[in-house]
């Protein structure tokens, strides 16, 4: 089986662009590329889903099993291939995991014991075979991930097409995922195509990384290891993401520590470091000064809902001017709190002080003057037709005179780059745009505080770099920044303290390579941490977490 | 599977058979014909639906109140001038209350807990795959409508779940203010556009993850539940057929 030259169009420009590759039977590929490149679309071509569902322009030929993707519809196409899409939650159709699993064999009309051999097969495979009976909605997002893999499984195929599939996960999920990926892939039956930006535990599993560059075009194509060691630099360069242990080894690399081959995972980092009879002291870590007085105080904070403690008596001082991560497994607890600190649920009388305010009883307008609070999801706070009417909402309602609204409208549009679209819709910036926005509505009320709920979920890593980068600028001038986040790397890059949830309790809470050495259960350390902490030669470079710890005077990779 | 047990019955059976007795049902002015359809579906129920000891709570408890909430509030309501003549029961401030208007208020309270209690004979022993089913076999619905159709269904909570977030999102915008109608209205207006955005992108996704999966490859697809029309069901809808015909005849 294999594919061949393709290309569809967005408005004006073709990404990806005259893209020839095949992909053959038991060989896992990733598709690398900068954001935009195309590497999402280049994906749904594979089964006809472009052009025949999703509008483009397509050139050249898309063969899976030597049939031409634009001669046959969406459903006959999948016998040969099977996709698994980035948002569990948009896969599911039916009641159970059973039906959902079945639903596939189903539709190519198979006999039914054919149709359930194949589900018990699949359902066995990513391990769900004993929740079969369960709704599907009880799975967790890692579960549901991983039923959907189940559901590719069963309408054996012999391509496997995976776009972006840990994107939306936390930390534990993506451990799921890649598990049943690696089983796949050891198992040697299929062909994979995977997208993936997290690349720290997707190159463990991959053959071979096809690269395209920002338009679009192929410029690499070969064995995955090879690949990424010997053009590193090109990589950067096109700005795509290596593993933070390539970027840790590169940084060492160019601190005169050789580096060869170039390690690409912790445990391989791990090793070349501690192959190295001596190592230069790391970076030393520039002192904060002590946080101010507390800004946010929570006391004895229990929150039930539908009979269910979500949180246990939670205690936390927050001083002025600390950048808090707080991380946890999903369901631990980590949205209620930060919800609670905010006001946006009122939290029991007396447990949340915000400035010597009880969110309890204050108004949410004199609250939000306060502390600023960031959804998830951008959309959901938009209320305006324009985006200098959506920033200058937040000041219109608090009665500030027109000339300093424009005024501060303006400041805002220039520093969060949004100046050219300030007449279009909110709901028609891209992803990074509303992003900006979002936080922008809460900062130009100039808050104490500002709360961010999982900002970086199914981001890149290029915006979720660009965003903190962001939070880091409005923290150097003074505001308290509370983030929910899973990207532990990002946490312990930017982060003075985090506070680590479990079942609604503080599991940990300190600076970052604190709470990381302390190994809690359902707390993934960030990968240049994972190295570190195994070193046995080198015991003063355990406690080091982030890339600028690393001994490096020039920026990474000189290019 | 018992005789009696009603959820081992056609869904099509429940719902064709019920049908002209809520028809019938509404246009109905007695006390004793709703009184009578309510009774007997209230019976068919307890008896054939195995409910759960919450819905007969439910059921036993909430029926009666309804009905006394109905009657009183359809009392208030019916025009005195149609009423005169019959004894005045109570007047608070402006509101009085004849025994004629009460009546009439019973009676149309008893017309809608009898369609309820006839709607809730199929839906108390009929999951929505099931009848989903029983259409595209029986009455030849395209399974592209009926799965689609069940597909929506799990949109719901989703949806409630969203309108939620968006609640609290704009509340903390600082938009709470205002308890009027209008301002009401201007409100959910506002969560209109980013409901609506989400549920089109979600009902896209959904849609290209079905196609993937060979929805719609042929004209049928296998069905794992058969979700036969037996003899029995023939049976079910004649027995109800020939109670509408003794109630109404």
């Amino acid at each position: 089986m294999h594919r061949d030259e393709d290309e569809p169009s967005a408005v004006g420009r073709a990404t990806p662009s005259g893209v020839t590759f095949p992909v053959r039977a038991g060989e896992a590929v990733l598709l690398l590329g900068p954001s935009g490149c195309g590497k999402s679309t280049l994906a749904l071509t594979t089964n006809g889903l472009v052009p025949h569902v999703v509008g483009a322009e397509l050139t050249g030929t898309v063969e899976v099993g030597g049939r031409d993707t634009r001669a046959h519809r969406v459903p006959e196409l999948a016998r040969d291939v099977a996709m698994v899409f980035q948002d569990p939650d948009a896969q599911v159709v039916t009641a159970t995991v059973l039906d959902e699993v079945c639903f596939g064999p189903e539709n190519l009309r198979l006999p039914a014991a054919e149709v359930l051999a194949r589900a018990e097969e699949a359902l066995r495979r990513v391990g769900l075979w004993d929740r079969r009976d369960d709704d599907p909605d009880g799975l967790s997002g890692g579960g549901r991930q991983r039923l959907a893999i189940a559901c590719a499984l069963a309408m054996r195929a012999p391509l496997l097409v995976l776009d972006e599939p840990t994107a939306n996960l936390d930390p534990a999920g993506v451990e799921e995922v890649y598990a049943v990926l690696r089983e796949i892939v050891a198992a040697g039956d299929r062909g994979i195509l995977l997208v993936e930006h997290s690349l720290d535990t997707a190159i463990e599993l991959v053959d071979r990384v096809v690269v395209l560059d920002r338009s679009g075009r192929v410029v690499l194509d070969g064995p995955a290891r090879e690949t990424l060691g010997r053009h590193c630099d090109l990589l950067l360069e096109l700005g795509v993401w290596l593993p933070v242990s390539a970027l840790a080894a590169l940084r060492l690399r160019a601190a005169g520590v050789p580096m060869e081959p170039l390690p690409l995972t912790p445990a391989e980092l791990a090793v070349a470091l501690d192959a190295r009879p001596e190592l230069p002291a790391p970076a030393v870590r520039a002192l904060r000064p002590p946080p101010g007085d507390p800004v946010l105080v929570v006391d004895r904070l229990t929150v039930e809902r539908g009979g269910r403690t979500v949180l246990h008596d939670v205690s936390l001082r927050v001083g002025r001017g600390e950048l808090i991560a707080v991380v946890g497994a999903n369901g631990a607890g980590k949205t209620t709190l930060v919800q609670a600190a905010a006001g946006v649920v009122r939290p029991p009388r007396g447990t949340v002080t915000v400035m010597g305010l009880d969110p309890a009883r204050a108004g949410a307008r004199e609250l939000a003057s306060r502390i600023g609070f960031v959804f998830q999801n951008p959309e959901h706070q938009f209320v305006a037709g324009r985006v200098d009417d959506e920033l200058a909402l937040g000041l219109r309602l608090r009665g500030v005179p027109e000339d300093e609204v424009a005024a501060r409208v303006e400041e805002v549009l220039a520093r969060f780059g949004l100046g050219e679209s300030r007449g279009l819709h909110p709901f028609l910036l891209s992803g990074g745009q509303k992003r900006r926005l979002s936080v922008g509505t809460a900062v130009i009320v100039r808050p104490e505080v500002l709360v961010l709920d999982e900002p970086t979920f199914g981001q890149d890593r290029e915006r979720a770099t660009e965003l903190l980068d962001l939070l880091t600028g409005l923290h150097a001038e003074g505001t308290t920044v509370i983030v929910v986040s899973h990207d532990m790397q990002l946490v312990a890059e930017h982060a003075t303290r985090v506070v680590a949830l479990a079942d609604g309790r503080i599991a940990a809470d300190g600076p970052p390579a604190e709470v990381f050495a302390a190994d809690l259960p359902g707390l993934r350390p960030p990968p240049v941490a994972r190295a570190t902490r195994a070193l046995a030669r080198h015991p003063g470079w355990r406690a080091v977490t982030r890339l600028a710890d690393l001994p490096a005077a020039a920026p990474v990779c000189a290019s | 599977m018992s005789l009696l047990d009603l959820r081992t019955y056609n869904p099509l059976s429940k719902l064709f058979g019920t049908l002209p007795l809520m028809v019938l049902v509404i246009g109905t002015r007695d006390l004793r014909t709703p009184a009578v359809v309510g009774g007997a579906a209230l019976l068919l129920i307890l008896t054939g639906a195995r409910p759960t000891g919450r819905t007969v709570a439910w059921l036993l408890l909430g029926v009666p109140a309804a009905l006394a909430v109905m009657t009183v509030s359809f009392g208030v309501w019916t025009d005195p001038a149609r009423v005169s003549g019959t004894r005045l029961l109570v007047s608070v401030g402006g509101f009085e209350l004849w025994s004629r208007a009460l009546e009439t208020g019973l009676a149309t309270g008893l017309r809608l807990v009898a369609v309820m209690l006839l709607a809730l004979v199929g839906g108390l022993t009929t999951t929505g795959p099931d009848l989903v089913r029983s259409m595209i076999r029986q009455l030849r619905v395209p399974y592209r409508i009926g799965y689609s159709a069940l597909a929506a269904f799990r949109f719901v909570p989703r949806f409630r779940h969203e309108l939620d977030v968006i609640r609290s999102a704009h509340r903390v915008r600082g938009l709470a203010g205002g308890g009027g109608p209008i301002s009401g209205l201007r409100r959910y207006g506002g969560y209109a556009v980013p409901l609506l955005a989400g549920g089109i992108r979600h009902a896209e996704r959904v849609s290209l993850a079905m196609e993937s999966r060979a929805f719609g490859a042929h004209p049928t697809r296998t069905e794992r539940y058969v979700v036969p029309f037996r003899v029995r069901d023939a049976i079910l809808v004649s027995a109800l057929w020939c109670f509408t015909l003794g109630v109404f005849a």
